[in-house]
């Protein structure tokens, strides 16, 4: 496999401090990948339009907060699955409350997994290593064509 | 002609009737043959003649007062022998120009044999044969034309019935100058009241008797729908026989309906004499066709009613009879404004109320516009009387028997009318007193809602001219048997439990008033409706906003969740207070953010839709047991299912986080070192509860703490929790709120008993059906 960009991560995330937790678990995993940022539901869009023009390659995972200002996460997650090329990418979902009908739309609209985002620090940090840990560390992610 | 049952035969039978032979053998006054009396009265005489060549075939017994002559030697004869051949000739003309059938014309005035005045001569004919009544000729009499003419102008715009006949009494009697003139009006049942009077200061008014319907029997009353006028110069006169008794020709007697000499009935007679009364003159009304009532004029002396003031008297009954409909609705109208206004005013004035209670507590009220005793109006399970009505145990019952009437399923008209409920109502008699007449309207027949007015018995309400019990019964010369009197107790009888009847016009007010009302309830319950909607739509936003709020201020929660975590790494070098207050505000964080799960959770109960299917409980309350066990175990609990549960229509997830929540109290809420829950179903479950039809009751019983009366309400408002914030648990305080928005969502409802420090049973029932509509 040869790439020629290291393989990176998308985080969808508008709260300065739930993405700042992001990045401390990211560190506390062990994760080596860089960690790209889209503050909103519209920028991850843009982002992901401009990787594509400039062929350069897809992030191999994406992490969606569900209640993004703008454009809600919820058709990002739509308009990703809708996408011929973009419909692969695993992709896991982050919102504040599990609300039966948000985590039955996600999963209908193909996201990989569904995670609540405790209050409680320790609680958050321990879920999102616990992502990390799974989705880039046990997980056979895509073979970036890259 | 058949009769339906056997009377003896009348003491003429086989012969012909003459007042004078049999008058006063009488016994049954609806019977008489008054229009073949067979007699005349003694101030005139009458002569018949046959129609083709004018002899005399009869002629009363008085011919020799007025003729000279024998009635014997006239019987033969032409009438040129007693008229002239002059005065024949001018009949046999009259005759044959003048529409003089069943309708008295006069034809001249001429002085016959040796009389002292000259006589007036009429002629009339019937049945084939030519009537000739003659009386002495009238002089100096008045204009009666500029009389009448005057009258009619008054009487044109008097505004009611009342005033109207008042105008025509004092306008007759002023050109008759008798002593007593009134208007006698006949009811349904055709007894009669005096509706005018004009009489002498100095006579007792009679001006609102009333009177049995034998007073007038009905030949009399068939007659006066013929004539327009009846006099009676001389009621106590001598009946004057015809000769012979019976048209030798046909072997009839003669008709004399038409004949204003017609021989008075014995039975009219001495009814005037009981009342000193000596001469009557009596005019018809008609309206339709139908007898509306008489103007009776009463005199105290014998006098004369001369042909003039007889036509005069007649034109005058028959502008009374024209102009009557006009008063009649003229005061309909009158009243019927007047009911409206104040229905009106009745209806605007409930709309400011909650209820229809004002109809009967404020002024006006339902008595106000409608003539009536006592009126009751039933609403929201209540009723509301005024004026004289019966018991409200009556009322209920007669409501049952109403609302089943086919009147009230009416289209058109749905109302019940009655001037004697007794008739209809089985119930009826023990009302008679306060409501022997009825008018009632359906307001909804569901809910047996209506209004009724009443009216009590006639005999109660209304002055009976010559009752017996309020003065010694005048006997006639004939003795008590013949005095129209007497009838009065058998007109009492058929007067009982019965009240006045109720007008068209009151009718109509009812049931428009009817219409009012129900406009109002619709009005009421359209913006209850309206409220409903707005609330459904608030609870839907305060649903909303609740989701957001709390989803929204779980992200700040984070951070500061976030930051008071590095603050306590960090301070973990740093003092104790400092690391105290870091602490307490981490505990802070989870606090808030369960409060705000709890709101989330809260929320979404009640935006959610229910999927109503058969449920069998006793697998809601296993799974519950199972989502509750590892509480169960921290102390030891019993659990105690008396009874299966039953099978309902519910929501199968919700009915489980009722219990749910329920057995979470329970276990939650308990200083006992060993708990007790019982669960199960009031009166009972299975099969019976179904049958029965009735929502079963279900209840989650627990030995633990208990609740004050006090506090009954306040275990199932949102974040209200009773005890210390880490006591029995800690908790949000949502749990029986969620449990009573669930129960609500199932239209039923949840309540609490509980003896504190000895437990709390918490009762719910579910319904799918929905609630009944109003």
């Amino acid at each position: 496999m040869t790439a020629s960009h290291s393989p990176f991560l998308l985080v969808v995330e508008d709260s300065d401090e739930d993405f700042d937790t992001v990045l401390d678990a990211a560190r506390r995993a062990g994760l080596k990948h860089e960690i790209r940022r889209a503050a909103t539901a519209d920028d991850c869009l843009r982002l992901l339009g401009e990787w594509e023009r400039a062929r350069l390659p897809d992030p191999a995972l994406i992490l969606l907060d569900l209640n993004t200002p703008g454009t809600d996460g919820r058709d990002v997650l739509r308009i990703i699955r809708q996408n011929d090329r973009l419909r692969v990418l695993p992709l896991v979902v982050l919102s504040t409350s599990a609300n039966p009908r948000d985590v039955e739309f996600c999963y209908a609209e193909g996201a990989n997994a569904y995670h609540a985002k405790p209050v409680d620090h320790p609680a958050h940090l321990q879920v999102l290593e616990e992502i990390f840990d799974y989705w880039i560390h046990r997980v056979t992610l895509l073979p970036s064509s890259y | 002609m058949t009769t339906a049952f056997i009377e003896p035969p009348p003491p003429w039978a086989g012969g012909v009737y003459s007042i004078k032979r049999h008058g006063v053998t009488l016994t049954n006054c609806d019977s008489e043959p008054v229009q073949t009396p067979g007699c005349i009265q003694a101030h005139g005489a009458l002569l018949v003649l046959r129609m083709s060549d004018l002899v005399i075939l009869q002629v009363s017994e008085n011919a020799r007062d007025f003729f000279g002559a024998a009635p014997e030697a006239l019987l033969g004869k032409s009438i040129a022998d007693v008229v002239s051949a002059d005065g024949a000739r001018r009949l046999r003309d009259f005759l044959g120009k003048e529409p003089i059938d069943c309708n008295p014309i006069y034809v001249f005035t001429q002085p016959v044999a040796d009389a002292a005045v000259p006589l007036d001569f009429f002629v009339h004919t019937i049945e084939g044969v030519v009537l000739l009544e003659c009386e002495p000729a009238s002089r100096d009499t008045p204009d009666y034309y500029a009389l009448v003419k005057k009258s009619i102008a008054r009487m044109q715009t008097a505004p009611t019935v009342a005033d109207f006949c008042r105008a025509a009494t004092e306008e007759i009697r002023s050109f008759t100058g008798l002593d007593r003139v009134m208007v006698y009006r006949f009811h349904a049942d055709f007894h009669g009241e005096v509706v005018g009077e004009s009489k002498r200061d100095d006579m007792e008014s009679w001006l609102g008797f009333h009177y049995p319907a034998d007073d007038i029997p009905k030949p009399a009353r068939e007659i006066f729908k013929k004539i327009w006028v009846r006099p009676l110069p001389d009621a106590a006169g001598p009946p004057v026989e015809m000769v012979p008794l019976a048209n030798p020709d046909t072997g009839r007697p003669v008709t004399m309906t038409h004949c204003s000499l017609r021989g008075s009935s014995v039975m009219y007679t001495e009814y005037l004499e009981n009342m000193g009364v000596a001469a009557s003159l009596t005019l018809s009304i008609l309206c339709d066709g139908e007898l509306w009532g008489l103007i009776a004029c009463h005199h105290l002396t014998p006098t004369h009613f001369p042909y003039q003031v007889r036509a005069a008297c007649e034109f005058m009954a028959q502008v009374v009879s024209l102009q009557l409909r006009g008063a009649e609705q003229r005061e309909a109208l009158a009243y019927r404004l007047r009911m409206e206004e104040i229905h009106n005013r009745l209806v605007a004035q409930a709309a400011l109320d909650v209820g229809l209670s004002s109809l009967t507590t404020a002024t006006p009220n339902l008595l106000a516009a409608m003539d009536a005793g006592g009126a009751a109006i039933f609403h929201s399970d209540l009723w509301w009387c005024v004026g004289e009505t019966p018991t409200e145990a009556q009322l209920d019952e007669l409501k049952e028997w109403l609302v089943l009437r086919p009147e009230f399923l009416s289209a058109t008209q749905p109302a019940y009318v009655t001037d004697s409920l007794t008739r209809d109502f089985p119930g009826g008699a023990a009302l008679a007193g306060s409501a022997s007449g009825l008018l009632a309207a359906p307001l909804s027949r569901r809910n047996g809602n209506v209004v009724l007015w009443f009216r009590p018995e006639t005999i109660q309400t209304v002055k009976w001219g010559g009752d017996p019990s309020a003065k010694p019964m005048v006997p006639g010369p004939h003795g008590p048997r013949l005095t129209p009197r007497k009838s009065f107790e058998l007109f009492t009888e058929s007067v009982r439990q019965r009240s006045l009847p109720w007008q068209p016009v009151e009718v109509e007010a009812a049931l428009r008033l009817r219409l009012l009302l129900l406009e109002l309830v619709v009005s009421r319950s359209d913006q209850l409706a309206e409220k409903n909607a707005d609330l459904t739509r608030s609870n839907e936003e305060l649903d909303a906003f609740a989701y957001v709020a709390s989803h929204d201020l779980k992200e700040p929660l984070r951070g500061i969740s976030k930051f008071a975590h590095l603050l306590l790494e960090e301070a973990a070098l740093a003092e104790g207070m400092n690391r105290q207050r870091v602490d307490g505000l981490v505990r802070l964080t989870r606090r808030m953010d369960s409060l705000l799960d709890s709101l989330l959770h809260f929320s979404r109960v009640g935006r959610a839709t229910l999927q109503f299917q058969s449920v069998d409980l006793n697998e809601v309350l296993a799974e519950a047991l199972e989502i509750v066990a590892a509480r169960r175990q921290e102390i030891p609990t019993d659990i105690v299912i008396p009874h299966p549960l039953p099978t309902v229509t519910c929501d199968r997830m919700r009915a489980r986080e009722i219990f749910m929540n329920l057995l979470a109290n329970a276990l939650k809420y308990s200083d006992k070192p060993r708990r007790e829950i019982e669960i199960g179903c009031v009166p009972l479950a299975g099969e019976t509860a179904a049958a029965a039809g009735s929502r079963p009751v279900l209840y989650v019983r627990d030995n633990g703490i208990g609740i004050e009366p006090r506090h009954y309400e306040l275990v199932f408002k949102m974040f209200k929790r009773l005890h210390g914030r880490d006591e029995f648990g800690g908790g949000s305080g949502a749990g029986l709120s969620i449990v009573q928005k669930l129960v609500e969502q199932h239209h039923g409802s949840v309540w609490v008993e509980s003896t504190l420090g000895t437990g709390s049973t918490f009762y719910f029932t579910l319904a799918a059906d929905l609630p009944e509509i109003l």
